[in-house]
């Protein structure tokens, strides 16, 4: 025993020993650097870093949401180089709506971020806590809605008019739909959508509807069925809900949430799939047409450059096509309908000049009739909207008045399968 | 006994082995996790010394990152005493998850709930005593299972974890939920929130308290004593006249309240809110904690915090040398694999074919 004893600290010893050889190596360009913010003439010409702290609920392997958050800190990195600003990046991976993240928001303030970016919903109450004590540091979270009353002047929201990108979507969707009614394929009351959502929440009601409304735009007949799995991210269940939605006799499916076994399933009964978050073209390319991704590094690239220039920015962000925040993944030619991509062409322009309301209240009925009312926000913190009329110059004014979705209206022609999430 | 018929290698109780040596094989266990770490650090592309520099100086640095650790000590700590009467018991109570979340959820329905109609300290101590009894409920069903009709209490335990972190699942979704459709349970109101105390939520002072109480309660009084000699024989404690049943469901009880004010103090204290997730794998941690401590209250105290070192350095190890975050785990697990394994070698020896010598002698 003794013996093993000994030859055990004798090996730990030389892996020290090793180690400490090791040190002079590049290693040491891991080792925190203090000074942030710091200028360093660079051949004359000055660079400014700043250091960002994300906080993700995922990691990249996720293929959906967190990834699509990577590809803007990647796209971003890239495009402020350009401008001479630095980025000194600080992740943390797999983080929990818990006060894990309270840690977490801790953790990256002191390491020295100057700007600390949230990047999930449930993530902001944490990060409340924590951005009172650090008053200097710009705090981000994206997709919720508390900077307007809270009374901090350095928390921020940010989200994109997703929306806009849903509408596109649909305009592809109904236009397959409606060339498939013309060449007899189908009768027009077959032409229905089966649409795989998360919850019942805001952001994914208001997506589905103006996914809907996109469209019905192109194709009158159409109507749709939602099927809520519950999660935000479950392969299985995904697919499952997008197989039941088919067995109901969906022959398009698209989807709120982050895995491609919907795209696979629509591929599988010989549907059509729109997706969401990334190009899902390559899993199911005789079915997937398009899918739509917000760009974060648009809003990257305003809030990290506001910071290293020492400027204020916006509390509650929300840009669409308008700054290129709301992208389309590539359209799949092969299979789309004929002159697909002129109208989406044409679509795209009328919704960047504000020609077309994704919301217009014409458009669309609620139990029968014309909706004329509908409230935005909640300001007593009853979760019941109870100020800011939202429909106004005849449509329904999503993100306008803060950049988290409002929209939860039932229209007519979407029927919700259940709606127990 | 023949040469031939012997195993290659065989395990023999060991007598009493003295103090020094033990300390000296846990202290060996210990360096041998440190290496068997830098090895990983080495393979990741890292220099162990600065690795293992980062995560002390993450853990105990600054003391913001000193409230870190403590946070995260603290209920790993108070379920480790909350397992410990078990465990002494020989009653297998791998339920505390559960036990910890059936608190949570106690303590929350008080505090979303009655925040308005109590005032400040009398909402906490019921929601204390609300967590308390809803875990020891909880708790006490695979007791009474087990004293009535002798169930196994370990898939028991087990399975009754599951069942409660449903039931939350579906408080989040519905009832209790805030803005519809986002799965969240509002955060408390400030009422229901503990009192920091040096800058970290007063948790920490309750499980000191506890730690002190339970090694009073275990060694001590009657009731400990009867759990030591049901642990040791159940039918010397029959023949003793102890109603054995009547112990289990009690013990069992006082454990599950145990985690219940742990699901107290971190719905409270840390997160604000309830969740799925609130007890965070604890319940498990906690079972190593109470085992490394071989039950004593005073020794968890410092395993907890070890843990809690180990976590909160690897979590700095993750953002400031960009390893991934998995090595958190990866390297808890090897001290606790070390830890723990040694524990083996103090009480087993190992005899190797051949060396009759030693048998002999």
């Amino acid at each position: 025993m003794k013996k093993r004893l000994l030859a055990m600290l004798l090996a730990g010893a030389m892996i020290f020993a090793l180690a400490a050889c090791g040190n002079d190596t590049a290693d040491t360009t891991s080792t925190p650097t203090a000074g942030t913010n710091a200028e360093t003439p660079d051949d004359g010409t000055e660079t400014k870093t700043v250091k960002v702290g994300l906080i993700c609920i995922g990691d990249e392997n996720d293929q959906g949401y967190t990834y699509n958050f990577i590809r803007g800190k990647e796209a971003v990195t890239e495009a402020l180089a350009a401008k001479g600003i630095t980025v000194d990046w600080q992740v943390k991976w797999n983080i929990g709506e818990d006060s894990t993240c309270e840690d977490a928001n801790i953790e990256l303030a002191e390491a020295g971020c100057d700007l600390i970016i949230n990047n999930s919903y449930g993530f902001e109450p944490y990060m409340l806590k924590v951005a009172p004590d650090y008053p200097n540091i710009e705090f981000i979270a994206c997709t919720n809605q508390a900077s307007w009353t809270d009374d901090l002047p350095n928390t921020h929201n940010a989200f994109a008019n997703i929306y806009e990108g849903r509408y596109l979507a649909g305009v592809v969707a109904g236009m397959k739909l409606q060339e498939m009614i013309d060449s007899g394929e189908i009768t027009a009351d077959q032409a229905i959508i089966g649409y795989v959502g998360a919850y019942s929440f805001a952001e994914v009601i208001s997506g589905f509807t103006a996914y809907y409304l996109g469209a019905k735009s192109v194709c009158p007949s159409v109507t749709m069925k939602v099927q809520f799995v519950g999660s935000w991210s479950d392969a299985s269940a995904e697919g499952n809900a997008a197989q039941a939605l088919c067995d109901a006799g969906c022959i398009m499916i698209s989807q709120h949430s982050d895995n491609t076994t919907p795209a696979t399933a629509a591929q599988n009964n010989g549907a059509f799939h729109t997706g969401y978050n990334n190009d899902m073209i390559s899993v199911a390319p005789d079915s997937s047409l398009i899918g739509t991704r917000i760009d974060w590094s648009v809003y990257f690239e305003y809030a990290i450059e506001a910071v290293a220039n020492g400027e204020e920015f916006d509390q509650d962000w929300c840009h669409g096509m308008d700054e290129g925040a709301v992208v389309m993944t590539p359209l799949n030619e092969d299979i789309a309908a004929a002159g697909t991509a002129e109208k989406l062409a044409e679509v795209e322009e009328a919704i960047r000049s504000g020609e077309l309301q994704v919301f217009d209240t014409s458009t669309f009925t609620v139990g029968g009739a014309e909706l004329t009312t509908c409230l935005a926000l909640d300001t007593d913190g009853d979760f019941v909207a109870d100020s800011e009329e939202a429909v106004f110059d005849g449509a329904f004014h999503e993100s306008y008045f803060q950049s988290a979705p409002y929209f939860t209206v039932q229209i007519d022609g979407i029927e919700w399968l259940n709606s127990a999430y | 006994m023949h040469e031939s018929n012997t195993p290659l290698i065989r395990l023999a109780k060991r007598d009493a082995m003295p103090k020094g040596q033990v300390w000296a094989i846990r202290g060996a266990s210990f360096l041998v996790a440190i290496v068997i770490s830098a090895l990983i650090f080495l393979v990741l592309g890292n220099n162990p010394l600065s690795a293992f520099g980062t995560m002390v100086a993450g853990s105990l640095g600054k003391p913001t990152a000193i409230r870190q650790t403590v946070k995260i000590a603290v209920p790993l700590l108070g379920t480790a005493l909350a397992i410990a009467p078990c465990f002494k018991m020989r009653f297998w109570n791998i339920g505390a998850e559960g036990q910890i979340t059936a608190g949570a959820v106690g303590a929350s329905y008080f505090a979303l709930f009655w925040a308005d109609k109590l005032p400040g300290p009398v909402l906490l101590i019921v929601m204390a005593l609300a967590g308390a009894v809803c875990g020891g409920l909880w708790a006490l069903v695979p007791a009474f299972f087990k004293a009535r009709w002798g169930t196994n209490e370990t898939l028991f335990t087990l399975m009754m974890n599951y069942i409660i972190i449903g039931v939350v699942k579906w408080l989040q979704g519905g009832p209790w939920e805030g803005r519809p459709g986002s799965q969240i349970i509002p955060q408390f109101d400030s009422a229901a929130v503990l009192p920091k105390v040096l800058g970290v939520h007063c948790g920490w002072i309750i499980v000191l308290i506890l730690t002190v109480a339970m090694f009073f309660y275990m060694k001590y009084t009657k009731q400990g004593y009867e759990i030591a000699v049901i642990g040791e024989s159940e039918n010397t404690a029959r023949y003793a006249g102890m109603n054995v049943g009547r112990i289990i469901m009690r013990t069992m009880f006082l454990s599950g309240a145990v985690a219940g004010l742990m699901g107290f103090v971190v719905a409270s204290g840390a997160d604000n809110t309830l969740h799925s997730g609130v007890a965070a794998n604890v319940g498990f941690t906690a079972i190593t904690v109470a085992w490394l401590a071989q039950l004593n209250p005073f020794a968890m105290v410092g395993i907890s915090v070890l843990l809690g070192v180990l976590d909160k350095g690897a979590d700095t190890l993750q953002t400031q040398l960009n390893v991934p975050a998995s090595i958190s785990d990866i390297i808890t697990g090897i001290f606790l694999f070390c830890m723990l394994g040694c524990e083996f070698f103090i009480n087993y020896r190992l005899i190797f074919r051949g060396s009759h010598k030693e048998v002999a002698k």
